[in-house]
């Protein structure tokens, strides 16, 4: 008897419990789409602006720039690390906050101080359990981030990477690649690659350029001089990289979340198909013994 | 239309305005006004290929249906093959502006504590960019 009552009770709970995460799994749904696109509806100025960056640096015969000067050691460095505000998102977290420990020790290992820069309460209450310390605690990036929200940061790192203050930046985050693919990463975005504008090998990329648009080199008129220009660019580039991985690590976050809630979901419907078996044969064995009770009763009487 | 057509007869040519987060404009132009580094820049079809740095101001693009006024806040602008691209990191319709927010951050600029020559810098542009976006909302 009471045996089963305390599995209708526990089935009831399994039941609320699929409830709650199959509603999560729908918003996690929602909330991915919506920050998906957001995130697609930026690429043209990235696309762009690393088109206009290959242009000037042809144009001003190759790249100079504060932010690009390798310093001589890499010994002071800033790791800014992306986790998220909630929970309930699988192995998101403990997966980037990982890899940010592990770059740490790296850097450690290498005789160098990193200063952590932290995005996310996540990210914070974790470190704080490890006693670690936070050069920076950032925890009101909403959901799906808004450039204005990050370009402050990206400007303080840049303006102390240009006074000298810091040899290196690195962000570590889920990188989105595809719905079904994410992984975790620690990217270096500060000393700027010198790459961003000769990648190639100049003959490759006048080839390249000229077969991807099929047009002539272009003679433009500059205002101001290109490598003014560029000395603006190149900041806005670094920006654009930071935003970028905000919202890689949104979109990351709810798709995590929306895996999370799923199997959450679907474990909860085993237990309760589980449970409703465990219950059945429950009360065909009470309804056994009882009818075993009536007929040995009745086979006493008579 | 607050502002009059210009150029009725002008054939149209590509523009798209982006920002970081999205594309705000992506149509057919006839004349385009951008708020260059050094004063205002006119732009029609076939221009001469131009790559040049904005500073914050009004952008006004005249379309087929009428003029379009934006407040941008700097940025640059490629025009090639009659193809004008302008990026900024914000874009905004000049009914858009809150003027009353605009208020307070030229306020807030004006009353920023100066100590070298870039917080003078910063000072000097917060202002620059909250009277172009006040001037821009006062047209409509």
């Amino acid at each position: 008897m009471a045996n089963r009552r305390v599995l209708v009770k526990r089935r009831k709970a399994a039941r609320n419990i699929r409830k709650i995460t199959r509603t999560m799994q729908l918003i996690a749904t929602a909330r991915f789409q919506a920050v998906h696109s957001a995130a697609v509806a930026g690429r043209p100025y990235t696309d762009k602006l690393a088109e206009l960056v290959e242009k000037l640096a042809r144009a001003a015969k190759g790249l100079d720039h504060p932010l690009m000067q390798v310093p001589a050691e890499n010994r002071r460095r800033v790791l800014l690390v992306l986790s998220s505000n909630r929970g309930l998102c699988g192995g998101y977290n403990a997966n980037v906050l990982r890899t940010a420990l592990e770059e740490l020790e790296a850097g450690k290992a290498e005789g160098s101080e990193t200063e952590v820069h932290m995005v996310g309460k996540k990210g914070i209450a974790y470190f704080r359990f490890l006693g670690r310390t936070l050069a920076q605690e950032i925890s009101g990036v909403s959901d799906s981030p808004r450039f204005e929200e990050v370009e402050p940061l990206a400007n303080e790192v840049m303006a102390r990477f240009i006074a000298g203050e810091i040899d290196s930046v690195s962000i570590a985050y889920m990188k989105f690649i595809s719905a079904g693919k994410q992984v975790p990463v620690v990217e270096r975005v500060l000393p700027l690659e010198r790459s961003v504008g000769d990648a190639k090998p100049e003959a490759a990329v006048e080839g390249d350029a000229a077969a991807a648009t099929g047009q002539r080199e272009i003679e433009y008129e500059f205002s101001p001089e290109p490598a003014e220009i560029l000395a603006e660019l190149l900041p806005a580039t670094v920006r654009v990289s930071f935003f970028q991985t905000f919202m890689d690590a949104a979109v990351s976050e709810q798709i995590a979340r929306m895996v999370a809630m799923k199997a959450a979901t679907d474990a909860a419907g085993d237990m309760i198909k589980n449970l409703t078996q465990q219950y059945n044969r429950a009360r065909q064995t009470q309804i056994t013994m009882e009818l075993l009770d009536i007929v040995g009763g009745a086979n006493a009487l008579a | 239309m607050a502002e009059s057509t210009s150029f009725p007869d002008a054939k149209p040519f590509r523009c798209s305005v982006v920002t970081p987060e999205k594309v705000v404009l992506e149509g057919d132009a006839r004349f385009v006004a951008l708020p260059a580094h050094d004063g205002e820049i006119g732009l029609l079809r076939s221009r001469a290929p131009l790559v040049c740095k904005l500073a914050a101001g009004k952008l006004r693009v005249e379309t087929e249906t009428g003029m379009e006024v934006f407040f941008i806040d700097g940025g640059f602008a490629e025009m090639a093959d009659n193809e004008l691209t302008v990026l900024t990191e914000d874009a905004r319709r000049a009914e858009e502006i809150d003027r009353a927010e605009v208020e307070k951050l030229l306020k807030e600029a004006r009353a920023m504590e100066v100590h070298d020559p870039a917080s003078m810098r910063e000072r000097e542009r917060a202002i620059q960019r909250a009277r172009a976006q006040l001037r821009v909302s006062s047209r409509q």
